[in-house]
């Protein structure tokens, strides 16, 4: 047979070798692999890396972290592609709980998003509610000569993207025509490049605290940028969720492993993590278990909001969707 | 600009310390981007051979196919494979999406035009008569064929090269269907590239810059091994400069 | 007694030309076959038929009697090896180079040195096993190629052209291999030439060839008397020109061959004849020689080959000459085209058929 015809076979014949290799020594270890999607803005905090040690110490599981954005994050889901996903855009959720997609939702933190602007803050926002300062910025910015970027907006299906828009609505613009004026930017990209872009064109964005922080202390961001608007205020509210993907609708999803993460999540180990994540670091956590005040009620307004924001028909999870785990909600 | 020597500075520590991410990365990037090239080069030679060696119907049209797909963009061809390992794709039930397999056949895919390009060409520089000589002197047909290779290897070995700089110097494909998976173990799916863009973004530049740097050194590396390779005289004389 | 290759009425086309035009040919074993004729008439592609490189589009080809079909053509290129006009080795070594058949032939390694060795050192290349063959010069090369072809110990050798480009040291060496080897080995050679001079001394018969048809077969005396009155077909072939002989008073003879070109030739002849002069015998020079050769001739440079150590020249004095001088000579003399020289070579110089 002439050589060539055998060399090809023997490539064809090694491709397959390989790719059933990884397949059954990835389906052989001893440490099985869980997927979560999440947002770019968790990663970019550091949380979710923290969350993977954390739970890492005390189970036999291997966290693999996709980190793409809400957008592809509930796509991953949908196709299979991951296990657990967490996110914190409650209006895009919504659709995957009811198609049946994700089951088990338990919201798991809170925190408030910022607003971020040069110090001198040239569209006087300071002291404003977040409506109150959108508009005062587009204001800002229409009165600039054109082409000047005064906002930085992420336009990326992300968490941090759909509060955006949200809050556009609230303040009365058409977002569709606004964010065409001169003075409207998008980067399509991550909440630590948004930062970064921002600043270098010494413009306003909106962040959540826990990046902005980040990038402030170790330099990526200049000193001139500082958060405006920040603290509590309805309009700014942002809730973080965790759904296990339904293994009845997509197949081959590890669901009993999702489980049990979700079950160290909300639990008071899993809690800690996450409210006492950068405290060491910036003398204020940057994120709030949510598990104990929404069963307990404390702190007000905050659990009143998140009720407000982010339950689905007056519930944190519709009962059809907890899907045989009613211990997840007593 | 401070930042940027900054970043520099740190990057020497972390090469010289031996920090584990860095050196994960690069090991993850050898040995994907080299499997991918291991691969690609088993199946374009046979392919190029067949491009020139025989005559076909529409054998031009197939090469100018390999030729203009040498410039497909890694991201575009991210894409398409992620959205065929997908679960919910064609090739979901081999589970690849977010594996180092998917990188790898991923690469392979990429440079498999460039291979094929580069030794169509070192084949058709060969003598056209050679394969008469070779079968003159009593060679069968895969004897030939392989004397035709053997005389045609310089620039075979070329696009191999060529192959593995490609790969390992690409971002779009490794992102899109690696994920970018950074994990203690065997599950990891970041490369250098990957790392540099993630990292960058998360305004980490003093570990990117290092990544950056072992990248270029590695790729220039190779390069001048190889052609120190194909020119000896250079290394004599070397040796042989007065002290 | 059977033929060791027979061709009957091969045709063979190369798109709309016709190369081959229904030849009959046979080889007998241990004979050495001149093909004679001009450029262009056939004799390579003959060859390669020989060689099992090609089939033919009509006919059909026989080697000891048995048919050569497509199928088992791989099989019978085992006994019949071409050497090339344009020399062609390996990208390695001169030992991997004449190893090469053998290999193929899976001869096991130890004998293969040994081969190799007494091979190198017919073609008078001793101790060169290790140096890359595409460094050596062009005549080294062609007796690579040649000792390459030699250790299969064919039953049929081809050549074509094995001379054409060589100085006359490595032409002499190479002459002399191939006498050898017909001599001790029995190898049947089948040698293409335009080369009359060659065509004289070597062979056992010649075949002549023209424009894709073998005129004429026979030993070399019956084939050059013929020759000469066939001649203005082989116009082609170097030197060579035909023309009336004139007897003289002291023992010469005068050719006349036309446009006012006379050759004076020793002996005694009369009436038509050809005549033909070897270009390594034509002495070239910027201005008129007096010297003791009787033919000198003033024309114009109107070609120039490059061979390397060695430079082919045409010179038109009317009729044109073809001269061979060595590289050295031509920087020298300073010579380009259409400059004009001196061509002289004595009497005895001149073969006349």
């Amino acid at each position: 047979m002439k050589a060539w015809k055998t060399i090809l076979i023997v490539a064809v014949i090694a491709t397959i070798v390989v790719i059933a290799g990884t397949f059954a020594y990835f389906n052989s270890l001893p440490i099985p692999e869980l997927r979560i999607s999440s947002t770019t803005s968790l990663w970019d905090t550091g949380l979710l890396t923290e969350i993977k040690n954390q739970y890492e110490a005390t189970h036999r599981v291997d966290i693999a972290i996709l980190h793409q954005g809400t957008g592809l994050a509930l796509a991953s889901a949908a196709a299979g592609d991951a296990d657990i996903v967490l996110v914190h855009a409650p209006t895009s959720e919504l659709p995957f709980l009811t198609n049946s997609t994700l089951v088990c939702r338990k919201i798991v933190a809170w925190n408030y998003f910022t607003i971020i602007g040069p110090n001198s803050d040239p569209a006087n926002i300071n002291g404003k509610n977040a409506t109150e300062a959108l508009k005062s910025i587009a204001a800002y910015g229409r009165s600039q000569p054109s082409g000047a970027n005064v906002w930085i907006s992420r336009n990326d299906a992300s968490g941090t993207f759909t509060k955006e828009q949200n809050l556009w609505k609230a303040a009365g613009f058409n977002w569709t025509t606004t964010s065409k004026e001169s003075w409207y930017a998008s980067t399509g990209q991550g909440m630590g490049a948004t930062l970064v872009i921002t600043d270098q064109k010494n413009a306003y964005t909106l962040s959540d605290l826990g990046t902005y922080l980040q990038f402030s202390r170790s330099g990526s961001v200049s000193s001139s940028q500082i958060a405006l608007i920040q603290g509590s205020d309805y309009q700014l509210l942002n809730v973080y969720s965790v759904y296990a993907v339904n293994p009845q609708k997509i197949s081959n999803v590890s669901y009993n492993e999702a489980i049990t993460f979700i079950k160290w999540l909300i639990s008071d180990a899993g809690q800690q993590v996450i409210s006492n994540y950068g405290t060491a670091n910036y003398s204020q956590n940057l994120f709030s278990g949510a598990v104990q005040p929404l069963k307990t009620g404390s702190p007000q307004p905050d659990v009143q909001w998140i009720q407000q924001y982010a339950f689905f028909n007056g519930t944190e999870c519709p009962t059809q969707y907890q899907d045989d785990h009613p211990e997840l909600y007593p | 600009m401070n930042q940027i020597l900054d970043g520099i500075v740190k990057a020497f520590q972390l090469i010289f310390s031996g920090d584990p991410t860095v050196y994960g990365a690069v090991y993850r990037s050898l040995l994907f981007s080299g499997v991918a090239t291991i691969l690609a080069v088993l199946w374009s030679i046979p392919i190029a051979m067949q491009l020139t060696l025989k005559d076909f119907h529409g054998k031009s049209i197939v090469k100018g196919f390999f030729t203009a797909m040498i410039g497909m963009p890694t991201v575009a061809l991210g894409l398409i494979l992620f959205l065929i390992f997908s679960r919910a794709g064609p090739l979901g039930f081999l589970g690849l999406l977010y594996t180092p397999a998917a990188i790898m056949l991923g690469e392979a895919i990429l440079i498999t035009p460039l291979i094929v390009s580069i030794a169509v060409s070192s084949i058709e520089a060969v003598d056209p008569e050679m394969m008469n000589l070779a079968k003159t002197l009593g060679a069968n047909d895969s004897q030939t064929s392989v004397t035709i290779l053997k005389e045609g290897l310089n620039g075979i070995l070329f696009s191999n090269v060529a192959g593995f700089n490609r790969a390992i110097a690409e971002l779009g494909v490794a992102l899109m269907v690696g994920g970018n998976i950074v994990s203690a173990g065997a599950h990891s799916t970041d490369v250098l590239t990957t790392d540099i863009s993630t990292l960058t973004a998360q305004g980490d530049f003093a570990t990117a810059i290092a990544l950056a740097v072992i990248l270029l050194l590695i790729v220039f590396g190779i390069n001048l091994i190889v052609f120190l390779a194909r020119n000896p005289r250079v290394l004599i004389m070397l040796g042989r400069t007065p002290q | 007694m059977t033929a060791l290759i027979e061709l009957v009425n091969i045709t063979k086309r190369f798109g709309d030309r016709t190369v081959l035009n229904n030849v009959t040919l046979q080889v007998q074993e241990g004979e050495i076959l001149a093909l004679l004729g001009p450029n262009g008439s056939g004799k390579s592609t003959l060859l390669k038929l020989m060689a099992f490189l090609l089939h033919p589009d009509t006919g059909e080809i026989r080697f000891q009697n048995v048919p050569v079909t497509v199928k088992n053509s791989e099989r019978m290129r085992l006994q019949s090896t071409l050497v090339f006009q344009k020399t062609l080795v390996l990208n390695t070594n001169v030992f991997n180079n004449v190893a090469y058949g053998l290999k193929a032939r899976k001869i096991p390694k130890t004998q293969i040195a040994e081969v190799v060795k007494k091979a190198l050192k017919l073609v008078k290349l001793e101790g060169f096993e290790k140096r890359p063959a595409r460094k050596l010069s062009g005549g080294e090369q062609q007796r690579v190629a040649i000792a390459r072809a030699l250790v299969l110990k064919t039953k049929l050798l081809l050549l074509d052209e094995p001379t054409a480009n060589l100085d006359p040291k490595n032409a002499g060496i190479l002459e002399e291999v191939i006498a050898t080897a017909n001599r001790e080995m029995k190898t049947a050679i089948v040698m293409a030439t335009h080369n009359m001079f060659q065509a004289k001394t070597l062979p056992t018969r010649i075949a002549l060839i023209n424009d894709g048809s073998i005129t004429e077969v026979g030993a070399p005396a019956e084939i050059f008397s013929k020759l000469s009155k066939n001649l203005a077909s082989f116009a082609a072939v170097g030197n060579t020109f035909r023309g009336t002989a004139r007897a003289t008073s002291e023992g010469t003879t005068i050719v006349d061959v036309g446009n006012d070109v006379q050759v004076e030739v020793t002996g005694q002849r009369q009436g038509e004849v050809a005549v033909f002069v070897n270009p390594q015998d034509i002495i070239l020079s910027k201005s008129a020689l007096e010297s003791s050769a009787r033919n000198v001739f003033r024309g114009r440079i109107t070609e120039i080959s490059d061979l390397g150590s060695l430079v082919k020249l045409k010179v038109d004095v009317g009729k044109a000459f073809t001269v061979q001088i060595t590289k050295r000579s031509f920087n020298e003399m300073e010579l380009n085209l259409n400059a004009e020289v001196y061509i002289a070579f004595k009497a005895s110089s001149v073969q006349v058929l």
